[in-house]
C-alpha cells in the first residue's frame, strides 16, 4: 500500500492498484462520524460506440443505455440492494455522467458490511427480460421530468449547438423512444466491456482504518474471479473545429427568457498535468471575465440584463469540453452582445495583470480548501481526476505556478468566433396570453 | 456540541470547537415574525447589505476584498422556520494555519461589522438604484419559481390550502408587497432587525469560545433587547376545496397532496410521526416508493415529507397525467396499510437506522451542525444527537399506526399538461 502525505493539506492518501486491476484509494477524515464510498467506472453516456469484450468489430448500442444499466445493477434475484442498504443504515445512490458511473454510499456505521455490499452489487450482474422490461416505464417518467425541467433543456439545447458528431449531444438518459430497444443482452455486453475492476476506481473517504479497510477490500476480490484485464476499444467520430448550430431558440413554459452563450475549445486531447494546467487556467481566465468581480457581471447586474441565476462554466473532459455562460433574462439580444463585446476585447487586448491573477488565485485556493470539508467532493473530484490521468492534490501547486500567460493561452483556445453558440429558451406563445 | 455565551440580553454566541474543518464558519441569525409584508421587506433587505456598503461602495469592490481574503464566502439569506422569519449572515473562512498569511480572522470580522452596521447610505436613507435594483431581484426570484414545476405545484397548493397561513407564506414574501415596499420602511425594518431582533450567533471551526466572544463584543455592536414573546402556532385550517387541477405547458403530471396532523415538533410525539413518515414514503425501502415505482413502474419520484413546524405532511409524484386517479388509491392503500400496523420488523429497523444515520450525516458539515442545533434549540438545552436516537429506539409499529391514524387528506392538486383530462 503507498501512502502519500500531503503536508499543506493535512490529508493522507492510501492508494494501492489490486492484481485484478482495480485502483483503491482510502483518505482518512479525522472527527467526521460518516464515511462516503464510490466504486466508479469509466463508463459513460459517451461511449456508445465499441468493441465488445472477446469480440472484433466495433458495435453501437441503443442511447441512454449506461444510465440504463446504473439502475438495473440495483436489482437481484433476490430483491432489491437498497433494502439491503437501509438494513446496514447506508443511503446509497448511484448516477450516470457523460464519462463515468458511480455507485455510492454514505453511512456512519456498519461501514464493513457496506463496502462489501456496495463491491459484490456491482459486481454481480442480473439481468432478465423481464426486469428490464418493468424499468422501461420509470426511466420514461425520469426523461419526461428532465424534459419540464428549462434548465436541463437549456444546457443539453448548447450541447448539440456545439458537437456536430460527437455522442456528448446525446442525452445522457437517452430518450422514451431509444430506452424501447434495450434488451438484457444489450446489458451483459456494456456490463462486460466496462465493467471490470481494471476499468475502475474505488474511493472510500470518512471515518476509517486505511490498513484494515484496504485488507478488507483486497480479500474481497482475492476471492472473485475476473477475465484478463484488457483494453478497451471505444470509438469517437471526428469532430470538427466549429460548432454545429451558431443559434437555435426553443419554446417552453417559462416567465421569462434564460440564455446560454456557448464556447466550444479548441483542443481536446490534452491529458494528466497539461490538462490540469490548462483547465486551471482556462476557470482563472472565465472568473475574471465574467465572475463576480469582472467589469462584464457589474453592467450585466446593475442594467438588469441578468438576475441571481446567472452562471459561468468552463468544463473540460478528454475529446469534449465548454465554457458556458448564462442566465434568465428579459433582454437575451443585449447580454449575448455584451458578452461577444468581452470576449472580442479580451482577444484584441488582455485586460489583465498580475493582481488579477492574484486575486482570483487566492479565491480559487480558497474554494478548494473549503471543498476538502466535504467527503463528497473528494470522492467524485478525485476519481474523475484520475480517470484523467490528474491528481486532485496537485490543484494547488499548480495553481500557484500559474502565470498570466497561461491565462491568456487557455483563452486562445476558445476565442474563435465559428466555435461559439447561442441557445434560447422563450416563454412559450401559449403561455403568453 | 456547542457552548454558549451570553453577549447580551437576547443576543448569544454558541461556538463548537473542533479541528474537524479546515475552514471557519459562521452564522448569524436575526429572529423575527413571520408575515407577508415583513418576509418581502427582510429580503430585499438581505440583498442590500449583501450588494455593497459604506466602505465598498460597489458589488465589485466587495467581491474583491472577499476574494482577497482567499475567497471567503459571505452572503445574507432569508429564510423562514415555523412563524418565524430569519435573515441570516452566513460567512466561511479558510483557517490561517493551511495559509501564509496571518489575521485572516480579525479581517473577515471587521468585514462582517462593515457589511451589518455601515451600510450604503445616501441621506439616511439606502442608495436608491442599488434599493430598486435588489427590490427587482427579489420580485425576480419569486417569478422563477414557475419555472421549476415541482416547486411551483407545491406552493400552488399550500396558496390554495391554507391562505394567509405561516405554511404559504414563502420567506421571499409576494411580488405585490415587495414591490410596495419604501426605501424609508426598508431603512426602519434594518433598524429594527439590528437592535429588536433576537440574535443567535454561531462559530465552527479551531477557534476558542472565549475567543470568538471577545471579537464579537469588540467587533459587533449589539446591545440588549427584548425576549420575544413566542408566538402559538396558527392553527390548520380545513381547505375549501378539497381536490385542485391546473394546468400548465408540460409533459408530466405533478400530483401534490397534502395532510394534516395534530403533532407537531413540539409533541412528544413528534420522533413517532418522523418514524411514520419514514415508513410511508421517506426512503426507497419506504411503502409508496417500493409499490408506485418498483412495483408498478409509474413514477421515477415519489415521496413523503413531513414539515413538523406546521403539522403537516406532504406526498409528491411525478407521474402520467392519464394515471392521477390510480396514483392517489395506491397512496391512501399504503396509508391504510400502516394505520392497520402494517408493518415489518425489517421496514421499521430500516427505517430507524436510515432516520439516524441521517442525523449524525447532517452533523458532519459545519452548517448542518449550525441548522440542527438552531432548530432543536427550543427542545433541549445542549443538543446532541442521542437525544433522538433514544426517543426513536423505543416507537413501536403501535405507535405509528396510531399517528398514522390521525392524519387526514385535505388537499389533493394535480398540475398537468393535457387539457383532455381522463378522470375528471
Amino acid at each position: 500500500m503507498h501512502k502519500v502525505e500531503f503536508d499543506q493539506l493535512g490529508e493522507t492518501l492510501f492508494h494501492e492498484t489490486l492484481d485484478n486491476g482495480l485502483t483503491v484509494y482510502i483518505l482518512p477524515k479525522k472527527g467526521f462520524s460518516k464515511t462516503f464510498a464510490t466504486f466508479t467506472t469509466k463508463y459513460g453516456s459517451i461511449d456508445n460506440h465499441f468493441v465488445p469484450q472477446g469480440e472484433t468489430e466495433a458495435i453501437k448500442v441503443p442511447d441512454g443505455i449506461a444510465h440504463f444499466l446504473e439502475h438495473k445493477m440495483f436489482e437481484k434475484e433476490a430483491g432489491d440492494v437498497f433494502q439491503e442498504f437501509s438494513k446496514q443504515g447506508a443511503s446509497a445512490n448511484a448516477f450516470t455522467s457523460f464519462t463515468r458511473t458511480a455507485y455510492l454510499f454514505s453511512a456512519t456505521g456498519e461501514i464493513d458490511k457496506n463496502v462489501k455490499t456496495l463491491l459484490d452489487f456491482v459486481q454481480s450482474p442480473y439481468f432478465t427480460e423481464k426486469t428490464v422490461e418493468k424499468e422501461k416505464g420509470i426511466i420514461a417518467q425520469e426523461i419526461t421530468m428532465y424534459d419540464d425541467q428549462p434548465d436541463w433543456r437549456l444546457y443539453f439545447g448548447i450541447i448539440e449547438n456545439l458537437y456536430k458528431n460527437h455522442p456528448v449531444k446525446i442525452d445522457i438518459a437517452g430518450t422514451v423512444e431509444s430506452i424501447q430497444d434495450i434488451t438484457a443482452e444489450h446489458l451483459y455486453t456494456c456490463y462486460n466491456t466496462f465493467y471490470h475492476p481494471s476499468n475502475m476506481i474505488l474511493f472510500i473517504v470518512g471515518n476509517v482504518d486505511a490498513e484494515q479497510m484496504m485488507t478488507l477490500v483486497k480479500d474481497d476480490q482475492a476471492q472473485k474471479t475476473f477475465a484478463e484485464p484488457a483494453e478497451i476499444e471505444r470509438v469517437y467520430p471526428e469532430e470538427p473545429k466549429e460548432v454545429a448550430i451558431k443559434e437555435r431558440v426553443l419554446e417552453m413554459s417559462v416567465q421569462k427568457p434564460k440564455v446560454f452563450y456557448g464556447l466550444k475549445p479548441e483542443k481536446l486531447d490534452l491529458i494528466g498535468p497539461e490538462m490540469l494546467k490548462h483547465e486551471l487556467a482556462a476557470q482563472l481566465a472565465y472568473e475574471l471575465l465574467f465572475g463576480r468581480t469582472s467589469d462584464f457581471y457589474h453592467e450585466a447586474y446593475e442594467n438588469d440584463w441578468i438576475d441571481e441565476s446567472y452562471s459561468f462554466d468552463y468544463s473540460l473532459e478528454s475529446g469534449f469540453g465548454y465554457a458556458l455562460i448564462g442566465s434568465d433574462t428579459h433582454k437575451p439580444e443585449t447580454f449575448i452582445k455584451e458578452v461577444k463585446h468581452t470576449l472580442q476585447n479580451a482577444v484584441e487586448k488582455w485586460p489583465f495583470g498580475q493582481d488579477d491573477l492574484d486575486r482570483v488565485r487566492r479565491k480559487k485556493i480558497g474554494f478548494f480548501l473549503r471543498a476538502l470539508n466535504s467527503p463528497e467532493y473528494i470522492a467524485n473530484q478525485f476519481t474523475n481526476y484520475a480517470f484523467n490521468e490528474m491528481n486532485l492534490f496537485d490543484v494547488v501547486p499548480v495553481l500557484e505556478e500559474l502565470e498570466v500567460a497561461d491565462l491568456q493561452q487557455a483563452f486562445a483556445l476558445v476565442s474563435h468566433e465559428s466555435q461559439h453558440s447561442v441557445f434560447t429558451i422563450m416563454p412559450s406563445k401559449k403561455d403568453a396570453e | 456540541m456547542f457552548e454558549t455565551i451570553n453577549i447580551a440580553k437576547g443576543v448569544n454566541v454558541h461556538v463548537n470547537e473542533t479541528t474537524q474543518f479546515k475552514t471557519i464558519n459562521f452564522s448569524i441569525k436575526f429572529k423575527d415574525k413571520l408575515t407577508e409584508e415583513k418576509a418581502s421587506a427582510r429580503s430585499i433587505l438581505a440583498n442590500v447589505l449583501q450588494h455593497s456598503n459604506e466602505v465598498y461602495p460597489s458589488h465589485t469592490a466587495l467581491r474583491m476584498v472577499l476574494d482577497d481574503l482567499y475567497g471567503t464566502s459571505l452572503y445574507i439569506d432569508s429564510s423562514k422556520r415555523g412563524s418565524e422569519h430569519v435573515v441570516t449572515l452566513n460567512v466561511e473562512t479558510v483557517n490561517d494555519q493551511y495559509l501564509s498569511e496571518k489575521g485572516v480572522l480579525e479581517k473577515v470580522l471587521n468585514l462582517m461589522y462593515i457589511v451589518l452596521f455601515k451600510p450604503n447610505f445616501e441621506n439616511d436613507l439606502f442608495k436608491e438604484s442599488i434599493f430598486i435594483r435588489e427590490k427587482h431581484s427579489i420580485v425576480q426570484r419569486i417569478e422563477s419559481v414557475f419555472d421549476d414545476k415541482t416547486r411551483y405545484a407545491q406552493q400552488r397548493m399550500m396558496e390554495l390550502a391554507l391562505p394567509n397561513h405561516p405554511a404559504s407564506i414563502t420567506s421571499n414574501g409576494t411580488i405585490q408587497a415587495v414591490e410596495a415596499v419604501t426605501n424609508e420602511q426598508l431603512v426602519a425594518e434594518y433598524q429594527e432587525m439590528l437592535t429588536q431582533n433576537e440574535i443567535e450567533i454561531y462559530a465552527v471551526g479551531d477557534v476558542k469560545p472565549e475567543m470568538i466572544a471577545s471579537y464579537v463584543r469588540e467587533f459587533l455592536h449589539f446591545k440588549d433587547r427584548e425576549k420575544a414573546i413566542a408566538v402559538a402556532p396558527m392553527e390548520l385550517v380545513k381547505p375549501e376545496q378539497s381536490r385542485v387541477l391546473e394546468h400548465e405547458d408540460m409533459k408530466q403530471g405533478k400530483l401534490h397532496m397534502a395532510f394534516f396532523t395534530p403533532i407537531t415538533f413540539r409533541d412528544e410525539k413528534f420522533p413517532v410521526m418522523q418514524l411514520m413518515n419514514g415508513v410511508f414514503g421517506g426512503y426507497a425501502h419506504s411503502k409508496i416508493f417500493v409499490n408506485i415505482r418498483e412495483k408498478e413502474s409509474m413514477a421515477y419520484y415519489v415521496s413523503s415529507s413531513f414539515a413538523s413546524q406546521f403539522g403537516l405532511m406532504f406526498v409528491l409524484a411525478g407521474i402520467d397525467s392519464k394515471l392521477e386517479k390510480k396514483a392517489v388509491s395506491l397512496v391512501l392503500k399504503q396509508l391504510e396499510d400502516v394505520k392497520k400496523g402494517n408493518i415489518s420488523d425489517i421496514e421499521l429497523d430500516q427505517t430507524k437506522a436510515l432516520l439516524i444515520n441521517q442525523l449524525k450525516e447532517a452533523l458532519d458539515s459545519a452548517r448542518g451542525q449550525i441548522e440542527i442545533y438552531d432548530q432543536y434549540m427550543e427542545l433541549t438545552e445542549s443538543f446532541e444527537p442521542e437525544y433522538m436516537i433514544n426517543k426513536w429506539k423505543n416507537v413501536t409499529k403501535e405507535d405509528i399506526a396510531a399517528v398514522a391514524e390521525e392524519l387526514s387528506l385535505e388537499m389533493t392538486y394535480f398540475l398537468s399538461g393535457k387539457e383532455d383530462d381522463t378522470n375528471a
